[in-house]
């Protein structure tokens, strides 16, 4: 289930590229807001901007009419499955718009759960086993855009092409299927090898269906790269004119609510100034920049003609990831001081308070997956006098240059982020600040994104890393970054993902119950627990969910709003003309 | 003549290779052509990779297989994008090259303009003012001055005139999903050629009118004064004839460089040229690119550079080749 | 092949009393002179000039603009911006002097003994600067910033690795021209070896050429770094550049914190301007013949 695209790792290509691309990283990518169907903005945070209200639904919109939407970054190919794939906008812009899923992401109260998109006639069937299977029932009424029909043979299609394929994005959960059956057109039957917890992600997520009546017996990747005409989505790709624009266009065999617009234009923009002031005069209808300080600026400072939608509730968690293997912080007691050294509300409130981000986070569950976690963090504030309760206690006594000392190991440590990140960099300067009033030396050591997530990260050649955990699929699993199995070494080939050497009493069996348990309720007891040990031995510190952030001129209404997971594009087909 | 051209250029393909070489060499060992498949974790991928790349053999082996490749047209595919280098860059090109065309035109002439009219008013009060403003040209970074630019040109019009659109865009080559057209084009030139084209003609005037003045101050202009040539003729017939010969080859240099150097004004202006294209393949290491880029503008600098001296050759009726 | 020999005639003394002369006429340039060394003196003095220490942080003060307190008013992090700015002077005058002094130094090295030797050493000479000609500056310097990382003593060398060859095409274009001449030869002559003669009757002629490419290369060299900065390939924090808070700031064109775009762009233009106002009155000075023109800014 690999749900998660992290600045690492599995969802790797796809995170290593959107942070190489847009020098503004891996917290580029994410968004939020309250889907169509809530009334509230239970997620949503007003700005303190001089803006109008968002949009709502009763707005007068019109049919037809061209839009032109700034985007951050290009991707690189189409071939959503294959490691040329990877940006988050392509999926954004157009994965998400022509590429039918088993399940969508939709808001639950304060929650974004897997939803059943409307492909399927029913839920699908879980059967425990061993071995598990699932059984999917697609509707017999939905179509290509050519009016071949969806079919059971396109599940299987698409996940041998996963289980089996070369260059294969992420393989996660496909490699675990034995077996796929399609007794009948519209039914599919998924045997696994192994009990896995986190099937809903299979054709979801980054992977989808695809059409196998199009694709099956050609090349894949030479069909899909640069482009396709087909779609399963509301919206068809006309063109792809690299380094320039996307255009899209209504699909008019799709079997659900017809987009209002008649074409949407995404064009690339290379510098957020310049991309703020071509919003500004009306170049580009809309922009979803990420939360860097400028684009802040820009809200702040008052867009002319913008509605300003703000999701604090997003899928991404900023961190500070300590390496529980370098000196010092391989003991609780030093790395509980350390986060008592943190004023995080502070940090938290300078650089994203003009968005209504104030509060830190208090989970290594990020906001989307609210219900798993809990608020366990909540006791790390900054507190000197207790930092300094906790280093004595455990031994340490401040040196000549008043860092804490303990035998030759004294607590100095390298803090490394991307180099690069505006925003990061100054989170940086503040914890360099902070940290060094408690007695800690900070030096700063960032890194290239390539560098920090293959070399030193699974080296553990850091002490003190600052990135951000993006969560694109909302399931629960945290052993890939958190069970000591995971701890890269010779044994997993230097791929496991706990970069942080956590090693926590307990916490593996907990973690790896959450992967396999099928019944959501013992999950959820799981998760808890993982999350109140996982705050105990502070084996990291989470920071703040980053927000995300969708502008729109003033004559967009319709609907628009951000999806945590599925970007602020999700509901594109709503989008309309006003006035 | 052709012997000379003939001559420069059997010197320069050495060159291109040494460099290219060399190029390959420090390409190699800053960059891993597989690190992006390495995050698969897969060592049969890896493996295949290695042996269709031929990475397990020698760095000279692996230059010539690829030299052999690009010079039969065979570009490889890039590791970013899985799609063939050759149309990226030529594609690039075509884009930089509109933007490169009318900047260089409109820098040689205004440089010229401006050097003659500093040479022969040396130390005038307009000497001066052009001086100064050449200076503040040479001292501006160029993003800070396309900034500056978008924010005058471009923003302000807009809200004085209360305009629908801005008069003049900033965003890209063409509006996307209009027509092509030339007004439309036109109008999203004019930022980034001026963007350009004040640097330039920043430099390029300081060089016409120190190159003015040695000419006017040389024999043969004092001969054809002493002989009473009118001043008018003097000056273009002989002064300014002898002058931009020397011009030529720096704008031929600088305008060879260009073809990969429009790296920020690309960036800020969201063109996908020549410039932009390094930028992306270099963040993302694609090795499969950059080399074919570097020699496709070393190539550019050397065909430009042959132009010069060959259009040196033809205005500058002092120098046989 | 931008090179162009100038004519320097007479002795070297008496060229160089009557140059400061010149010099010394040249209002312009004693004014730039002036601004450099203000320049140089406040920022590495910026310990005892400037009114905060460095890195003093107001978290909840935040960016606020120029007023008694702050002179230039404060950044995203509360501190004094003024301070920040003879801070980042440091490293920005640092770096450019670095480079000019690493470039001019191998430059004038290499182009007097290809120039003054000529034959082979000549030819491959002129070969490898060919090299550096082929491919445009700011990629390689990209390339060799991704490759080599971004500390500032990186950033120089790369810088100077660009830089010497445009000064050793000069210096060799001019001691191709000096090595015909009768003092040189009255030189060799008397017996002086081939280093004696460089050192001793070659350089200090070429003293107007160097002292002229060493303002082009500082000049050159604090554009460059701010544009490698706006492109991400500069000095990286929590070292701080002109041209690094310059990007930084780039961001703001239209907010009301556009302030914090202003002043780094201004330092850096005063510098530019100041020295390459110096570099006019030295070449007007010594070597009135030569070519202007820095190039390395787009």
């Amino acid at each position: 289930m690999k749900t998660v695209r992290i600045g690492f790792s599995r969802r790797t290509g796809r995170a290593m590229v959107v942070g190489l691309v847009a020098v503004s990283l891996f917290a580029a990518c994410s968004s939020d807001a309250d889907s169509s169907t809530s009334d509230g903005d239970s997620s949503s945070t007003a700005t303190g901007a001089p803006t109008s209200d968002a949009p709502s639904t009763d707005a007068p919109a019109k049919q037809g009419g061209t839009i032109v939407i700034g985007a951050e970054q290009e991707p690189d190919c189409l071939d959503w499955i294959a490691t040329c794939a990877g940006s988050i906008w392509g999926s954004y812009m157009m994965q998400i718009t022509t590429i039918p899923v088993v399940f969508n992401v939709r808001q639950s109260g304060d929650d974004w759960l897997p939803a059943l998109s409307s492909i399927m006639a029913s839920e699908p069937v879980v059967t425990a086993g061993p071995p598990q299977t699932v059984t999917y029932t697609l509707r017999s009424d939905v179509t290509w855009s050519d009016g071949e029909p969806i079919t059971s043979a396109d599940l299987k299609y698409t996940a041998l092409q996963i289980r089996d394929g070369e260059d294969i994005l992420d393989k996660t959960g496909y490699n675990l299927i034995d077996d796929i059956a399609t007794p009948d057109a519209q039914t599919a039957v998924v045997t696994f090898t192994a009990p896995y917890a986190g099937w809903k992600t299979l054709f979801s997520g980054s992977s989808g269906v695809l059409p196998s009546h199009i694709l099956e017996g050609n090349d894949r990747a030479a069909l899909m790269k640069d482009g396709y005409s087909w779609s399963g989505g509301p919206w068809i790709i006309e063109s792809w004119k690299k380094g320039e624009s996307v255009t899209l266009v209504p699909n008019t065999n799709y079997w659900g609510d017809k987009p209002k617009l008649d074409k949407v234009i995404f064009q690339f923009t290379a510098d957020t100034a310049a991309a703020f002031q071509a919003f500004n005069s009306g170049q580009l209808d809309a922009l979803y920049p990420s939360p860097q300080l400028d684009a802040i600026e820009q809200i702040k400072a008052g867009l002319s003609g913008a509605n300003v939608e703000v999701q604090a509730a997003s899928g991404n968690l900023e961190a500070l990831w300590l390496n529980n293997a370098s000196p010092g912080l391989d003991a609780q007691p030093v790395r509980a001081a350390l986060a008592y050294s943190i004023d995080r509300a502070a940090i938290v409130n300078k650089v994203y308070g003009p968005l209504g981000v104030e509060q830190p986070a208090q989970s290594f569950f990020p906001p989307i997956l609210s219900a798993f976690g809990g608020q366990d963090f909540d006791v790390y504030v900054r507190d000197l006098d207790k930092v300094t309760s906790l280093m004595t206690g455990d031994g340490w006594a401040k040196n000549g240059d008043g860092l804490w000392a303990k035998g030759d190991v004294v607590a100095s440590y390298r803090i490394t982020t991307i180099a690069g990140n505006k925003r990061r960099e100054l989170m940086q300067q503040v914890l360099q600040e902070q940290l060094n009033e408690a007695g800690f030396g900070v030096t700063v050591a960032n890194a290239s994104p390539a560098d920090l997530f293959g070399t030193l990260g699974p080296n553990g050649d850091f002490d003190l890393g600052l990135w951000t955990l993006v969560t694109t699929f909302p399931d629960p699993g945290l052993s890939y970054a958190f069970d000591s199995a995971n701890v890269p070494s010779e044994a997993n080939e230097f791929s496991g993902l706990n970069l942080t050497r956590t090693n926590v009493a307990g916490l593996d069996d907990l973690l790896r119950q959450v992967d396999v348990e099928v019944d959501e309720a013992a999950r959820l007891a799981a998760t808890q627990k993982i999350d109140q040990l996982i705050a105990e031995s502070v084996t990291s510190l989470p920071l703040a969910a980053v927000p995300n952030i969708l502008l729109t001129a003033e004559k967009i209404g319709g609907s628009t709003s951000i999806n945590p997971s599925e970007g602020p594009f999700w509901n594109l087909e709503q989008w309309a003309l006003v006035g | 003549m052709l012997r000379f051209a003939t001559r420069r250029l059997v010197r320069s393909v050495p060159v291109l290779f040494v460099g290219s070489f060399l190029l390959f060499l420090a390409v190699r060992s800053a960059f891993d052509p597989l690190s992006k498949l390495r995050q698969l974790r897969d060592p049969e991928v890896i493996q295949r990779e290695t042996e269709r790349l031929g990475l397990d053999r020698s760095v000279p082996v692996q230059y010539m297989k690829w030299l052999k490749g690009f010079v039969t047209g065979d570009w490889g595919v890039s590791v970013r994008t899985s799609g063939d280098v050759r149309p990226m860059i030529s594609d690039a090109l075509v884009v930089t090259l509109q933007l490169l065309v009318p900047a260089l035109i409109l820098a040689t002439v205004a440089a010229i303009a401006v050097g003659v009219y500093s040479a022969l008013r040396q130390y005038s009060v307009g000497d001066h003012v052009l001086t100064a403003l050449a200076y503040i040209g040479l001292a501006m970074p160029a993003f800070w001055f396309g900034l500056v630019l978008i924010q005058t040109l471009a923003i302000w019009p807009q809200r004085a005139l209360d305009l629908e659109e801005p008069p003049l865009y900033f965003v890209g080559l063409h509006s996307p999903g209009q027509p092509h057209s030339l007004l439309d084009t036109a109008r999203h030139l004019v930022l980034p050629v001026l963007t350009l084209t004040v640097g330039l003609v920043a430099s390029w005037s300081r060089f016409m009118r120190s190159s003015m003045l040695g000419a006017l101050s040389s024999d043969y202009v004092r001969t054809a004064r002493a002989k009473g040539v009118p001043r008018r003729q003097v000056v273009v017939n002989h002064a300014l004839r002898n002058s931009w010969g020397p011009l030529m080859t720096v704008v031929a240099l600088d305008a060879a460089l260009l073809v990969g150097g429009l790296l920020i004004t690309e960036q800020v202006f969201s063109i996908p040229g020549m410039g932009r294209l390094f930028l992306t393949s270099l963040l993302a290491g694609d090795v499969s690119v950059l080399l074919p880029w570097m020699f496709v503008t070393g190539i550019a600098v050397i065909t430009f550079n042959l132009l010069a001296d060959i259009g040196y050759g033809l205005l500058d009726p002092r120098v046989r080749l | 092949m931008t090179a162009v020999a100038g004519t320097p005639t007479g002795t070297p003394t008496r060229r160089r009393s009557s140059a400061w002369r010149r010099f010394a006429r040249h209002r312009v340039a004693i004014v730039g002179l002036v601004l450099l060394a203000m320049l140089a003196v406040c920022t590495f003095g910026a310990r005892l000039v400037a009114p905060y220490p460095p890195n003093d942080q107001d978290l909840l003060l935040g960016a606020t603009p120029p007023s008694s307190a702050h002179l230039l008013g404060t950044d995203e992090l509360g501190r004094d911006y003024l301070t920040e700015l003879l801070y980042a002077g440091q490293i920005s005058l640092s770096i450019a002097f670095a480079v000019a002094f690493v470039s001019t130094v191998v430059g004038v090295a290499v182009g007097a003994i290809a120039g003054y030797r000529g034959g082979w050493v000549d030819d491959v000479f002129m070969r490898v600067t060919d090299l550096f000609l082929v491919v445009p500056g700011i990629a390689l310097l990209a390339v060799a910033l991704q490759g080599l990382g971004r500390s500032p003593i990186v950033v120089v060398f790369v810088l100077a690795g660009l830089g010497w060859t445009t000064v050793a095409r000069v210096v060799r274009g001019e001691v191709l021209s000096l090595r015909e001449r009768e003092f040189i030869d009255a030189a060799r002559v008397i017996g002086n070896s081939g280093p004696r003669v460089v050192l001793k009757h070659v350089l200090p002629n070429l003293a107007g050429v160097i002292a002229v490419n060493v303002a082009l290369s500082i000049a050159g060299a604090i554009i460059i770094e701010s544009s490698l900065s706006f492109l991400g390939f500069g000095v990286q924090p929590p070292e701080t550049s002109w041209g690094n808070m310059l990007s930084q700031a780039s961001g703001l064109v239209g907010t009301s914190k556009v302030f914090l775009l202003y002043f780094p762009g201004l330092f850096i233009l005063v510098t530019v301007l100041a020295v390459n106002f110096v570099g006019d009155g030295l070449r007007d000075a010594l070597d009135p013949r030569s070519e202007t023109g820095i190039g390395g800014r787009r």
